[in-house]
């Protein structure tokens, strides 16, 4: 019982991407790959923004650290992709650790204004430590992820990959989510002092929240770095921190089925604008301004209410209603 | 001013418009597609609009000439904003839909360097105008460079300060980009390789506005002349400042600085003691080809050509030549292409090397005393 | 010693015109609660102004500017219409993504309309400079500085001696209790968008001839101006003038003393070291709860 949802979910993906995969042209196919890595991410921060409260505008430093790590892993110090990331992803949750400590003090737009200054700084250490990271011209030859002799450098091998990664992370946020952890990071969020009043040790959970986060941005950052086979300082700007932001709450915040849409319409739409030529930008920016203000709890919020206007089918009802926290 | 540049926009579009038509008309078998991978909007769009520009006007003149063998050719423009990902998805979009027999790829290292490994997969020609070296180091042999790699760039900017201004103490001042880092580095080896010592190196970030505390530091330093790498704008300003404090000593800009873009922004007195070492000089008083095309170019479009797009119209040039010759196979086209030896462009000779650099020729230059207008000191031909 | 205050002037210029776009910015999130990530769009939007009646039609000085700063108003009002009443029920998160949202729009609504060609805005002062002490100041960076001294007194006047003000300083403590106050809440809301839109047309206008106009001028401002809004104090006026000057020195002086490559980390360390330090900035909050 307490499997079903995570289950749910991760057969949902599988078996939708694994579909997308067969009918989509490789072009589209490699935007679903983006949005699947950025999807991952996203669940991240779900984890900090969505469960825990915290505004993050750095977590693109993360997906960098996790990138970044695999890439000098594996070029500099020859090592293969398999044991690369494990050790990079460990590396990026101790930093958030560390970083988290002193920082997560910190709430609202503070923290917000504090992790767009940690990925500022993150870009600037990136383009001038020349000796580790190459600096502006980045990390090219990475190599790509084989299985053997399968190798998962095609887009159709790649989504392969993607698919049963972001399964796998969507799964285990879903299961969290049910944890007593989970219940715990939503209860600091909707209200610090009386959580603490139950005996919660707030710091710790925003903590954990924090690292839980910058390990799926980590993750999502190996695969970037698997797909593009090449990192540069310009991939983890602060501009990608607000669009991972931007995709959990157009795609609703605090739901992972809302993460994963959010991160897939966000890397199609400036597709679909693509024939205003020059102005698409003009437009991708109003349209996600009119869903902000018309979709205020975003796409699941659209299809909780178009769902329950419909059909009262209350077994889609109870299977979104632990998704749903607001 | 701004009249000449909003005609020059109704002009554009006018020409975008006609040329759509023209084409639509001379269907008549399918045109060859080739696919350009530019930045129109974004921070970068200032350089990527010449190459648009220009590709447009080389597909045109190509078409007029009759075509590849009286096939059309047809330029297909996809925008790589200022971001790596972006290029790789536009360049992806294009082989995948448009299937183009050949391409052209931004001038941005970065966006050459992560597009490099989806051309391995596609097997298509494709030239491109980033200069780091790094690009060519990699030794993909599907690309060709269009340009002088930086460190030619570099090298023909030390040969400047050495020969033409007999720097002694040096300063380099460098924009934090592929471009400058890579550029400062190898001037500061030139030098030491010439035994001259260097004043001192100073950075700034590409959304810089005040260069005063490292023009300063420079020259407390005790540099007798500045090399400076960077971009049109901030090269501008960098000019400009160094005026407004006072400098006297001679500055070596590169090509950037005095492309019309960024020399629009200047006053005649920002320029005295300014010398360039750009990709190419261009000026009517060439005569032949270059007159002809900087001014079709500028009745065209409304804005003056830059060495840049003037690259991108040789490469296309030389790309239409090599199909004509070679086919649009694409194993064929490239033999041709890396076996190209003393082909004269506009701008630049190409003679390919097994690393895809194609341009080892710059120009010195310095503008007339009391005016914009450029004139040669001396080519530079480097091996 | 000529050296250093060369580099002071320079850097109190630099820092004027980020401390604009901080009072713009505070006075904004002090009225309206918003944190808005257009801020630096706006200024772009004012020095566009100038390039539009300037440049493009040739007005003389005193019109050119009073019709750029009129543009700005009504861009003001239009903002506060158009995405602040909508986004105004959102969370903080919402209005980050709204805000961000417009000012992708903006961006490319500017280089729609003015192309990707930099702009080079005329000054009144142009290229006169005095010397002072071995030092060559340009007079349009010390007209930089007292303009912006001018319009810091003014908006003192304005929130201390003016009914207006006053009301919006109510309206920023508490609207409910200012709503029963009588006052006119909305029209005082509208009018703090306005102001804002204003400064950032004034710190547009000036710092176009220093630095020339581009569309893609605005978000390198807005990082500088959140820093300045972080070490001055989070919705302080005072606050957001002495981080202002206090980035554009550090930004200057940095390059000069510690290192030109990471100079830019001294003011986001600082940035990041006040918020563990002291949250509070230099002159402290008084109306938002904080870590």
């Amino acid at each position: 019982m307490a499997m079903r949802i995570p289950l749910q979910i991760a057969t949902a993906i599988i078996v939708l991407g694994g579909i997308s995969g067969m009918v989509l042209p490789e072009y589209h196919l490699r935007l679903l790959n983006l949005s699947l890595i950025s999807a991952v991410a996203v669940i991240g921060l779900n984890f900090a923004f969505g469960y825990a409260g915290l505004i993050s505008l750095g977590h693109a430093a993360f997906v960098g650290m996790g990138g970044y790590g695999l890439a000098i892993l594996t070029t500099t110090c020859g090592w293969s992709p398999w044991l690369a990331a494990p050790v990079a992803i460990a590396a990026t949750a101790i930093s958030a650790g560390l970083i988290g400590y002193p920082l997560l003090r910190l709430r609202g737009h503070y923290l917000a204004l504090a992790t767009l200054g940690l990925n500022v700084s993150f870009y600037i250490v990136t383009s001038n430590w020349i000796a580790m990271t190459g600096g502006t011209n980045g990390i090219a030859r990475i190599p790509g992820l084989a299985l053997g002799s399968f190798s998962f450098s095609g887009e159709h091998q790649f989504l392969w990959l993607a698919l049963m990664v972001l399964a796998l992370i969507a799964a285990a946020a879903a299961a969290l989510h049910k944890s007593r952890l989970g219940r715990e990071m939503i209860a600091v969020r909707d209200d610090e002092i009386a959580s603490e009043m139950t005996g919660i040790d707030t710091t710790r959970i925003k903590i954990e929240a924090f690292v839980l986060s910058a390990i799926c941005a980590a993750v999502a950052g190996c695969l970037f770095a698997l797909h593009m086979r090449f990192v540069a300082p310009e991939d983890f700007t602060y501009a990608h921190s607000i669009t991972y932001l931007a995709m959990l709450i157009v795609g609703g915040e605090g739901t992972i089925v809302g993460a994963v849409l959010g991160a897939v319409l966000l890397t199609f739409l400036p597709e679909w604008l693509r024939f205003l030529g020059t102005a698409y930008l003009f437009f991708f920016g109003l349209l996600v301004l009119g869903i902000l203000v018309f979709l205020p709890t975003g796409l699941v919020g659209l299809g909780q209410r178009l769902s329950r206007r419909s059909a009262k089918t209350p077994l889609l009802a109870s299977a979104r209603a632990p998704e749903a926290t607001s | 001013m701004k009249i000449t540049r909003k005609a020059g926009l109704g002009v554009t579009i006018g020409a975008a418009m006609l040329s759509f038509v023209s084409v639509a008309q001379a269907q008549q078998g399918s045109p060859i597609l080739i696919g350009a991978t530019v930045p129109m909007t974004g921070p970068l769009s200032l350089t990527g609009k010449q190459y648009q520009n220009s590709l447009s006007m080389a597909e045109e003149d190509i078409n007029k000439a009759g075509g590849i063998n009286g096939r059309h050719i047809k330029i297909v423009f996809e925008d790589t904003q200022a971001s790596n990902g972006t290029a790789v998805n536009a360049f992806v979009k294009l082989a995948q839909e448009t299937k183009p027999a050949f391409f052209f790829l931004s001038s941005y290292s970065t966006q050459n360097l992560a597009t490099a490994p989806e051309l391995s997969k596609v097997q298509v020609p494709a030239m491109y105008a980033g200069g780091a070296d790094v690009v060519a180091d990699k030794g993909n042999e599907w690309m060709f460079r269009i340009r002088p790699a930086d460190s030619v760039s570099a090298e023909g900017m030390v040969k400047a300060a050495v020969d033409v201004i007999k720097a002694k103490k040096p300063g380099i001042l460098y924009i934090q980009n592929d471009f400058g880092q890579g550029g400062a580095q190898t001037a500061a080896k030139r030098f030491e390789a010439a035994g001259i010592a260097v004043a001192g190196m100073e950075a700034y970030g590409q959304n810089d506005k005040d260069f005063s505390a490292q023009l300063l530091s420079l020259r407390n330093k005790g540099a007798d002349a500045i090399l400076i790498f960077n971009y049109p704008q901030d090269g501008a300003l960098v000019l400009r400042q160094a005026k407004q404090l006072g400098f006297k000593m001679p500055l070596v800009t590169s090509s950037a600085a005095l492309v019309p873009a960024a020399t629009q922004l200047l006053s005649p007195s920002d320029l005295e003691g300014v010398w360039g070492v750009v990709d190419a000089f261009m000026d009517v008083s060439v005569g032949g080809r270059m007159k002809d095309y900087v001014e079709r170019f500028k009745s065209k479009f409304g804005v003056d050509p830059d060495p840049y797009g003037l690259a991108y119209y040789d490469g296309a040039m030389l790309m239409a030549d090599g199909m004509r010759k070679a086919g649009t196979d694409p194993k064929a086209l490239r033999e041709w292409l890396s076996s190209v030896k003393g082909w004269q462009g506009i701008g630049h000779v190409y003679s390919y090397d097994n690393k895809g650099n194609g341009v080892r020729d710059l120009a010195v230059v310095k503008a007339k005393p009391g005016t914009k207008t450029l004139e040669l000191v001396q080519p530079v031909s480097l091996n | 010693m000529a050296d250093f205050v060369q580099l002071i002037i320079n850097g109190l210029a630099i820092g004027s015109v980020y401390a604009l776009a901080a009072i713009g910015f505070v006075i904004v999130y002090s009225a309206t609660g918003v944190v808005n990530f257009a801020a630096g769009q706006f200024v772009m939007f004012g020095t566009f102004a100038g390039v539009a009646t300037l440049v493009n039609a040739q007005l003389p000085w005193p019109f050119a500017y009073g019709a750029a700063l009129l543009i700005m108003a009504l861009f003001g009002a239009l903002f506060f219409v158009s995405v602040y009443l909508p986004l105004r029920r959102g969370s903080i998160v919402t209005i980050i993504i709204g805000t961000v949202a417009v000012s992708i729009t903006m961006q490319n609504a500017a280089l729609l309309s003015f192309g990707s060609w930099p702009f080079r805005l005329p000054s009144p002062v142009e290229d006169s400079a005095v010397s002072l002490g071995g030092a060559i100041i340009s007079l349009h960076a010390l007209a930089v500085v007292a303009v912006t001294a001018v319009m810091v007194a003014g908006l003192w006047l304005l929130f201390n001696r003016t009914s207006v003000g006053v009301g919006m300083r109510a309206v920023a403590q508490d609207v409910q209790a200012a709503r029963l106050m009588g006052l006119k809440v909305n029209r005082l809301l509208a009018f703090s968008w306005i102001l804002a839109a204003v400064l950032a047309g004034v710190a547009g206008l000036m710092l176009g001839p220093m630095w020339f106009a581009d569309v893609n001028m605005g978000d390198p401002i807005a990082l500088k101006a959140f820093a300045a809004t972080i070490i001055g104090g989070f919705g302080s006026l005072p606050g957001a003038i002495v981080g202002g000057l206090f980035v554009g020195l550090s930004e200057v002086l940095g390059a000069s003393y510690v290192s030109s490559a990471y100079k830019d980390l001294i003011s986001f360390g600082i940035m990041i070291a006040f918020l563990l330090v002291r949250p509070q900035g230099v002159f402290g909050e008084k109306i938002q709860d904080r870590g």
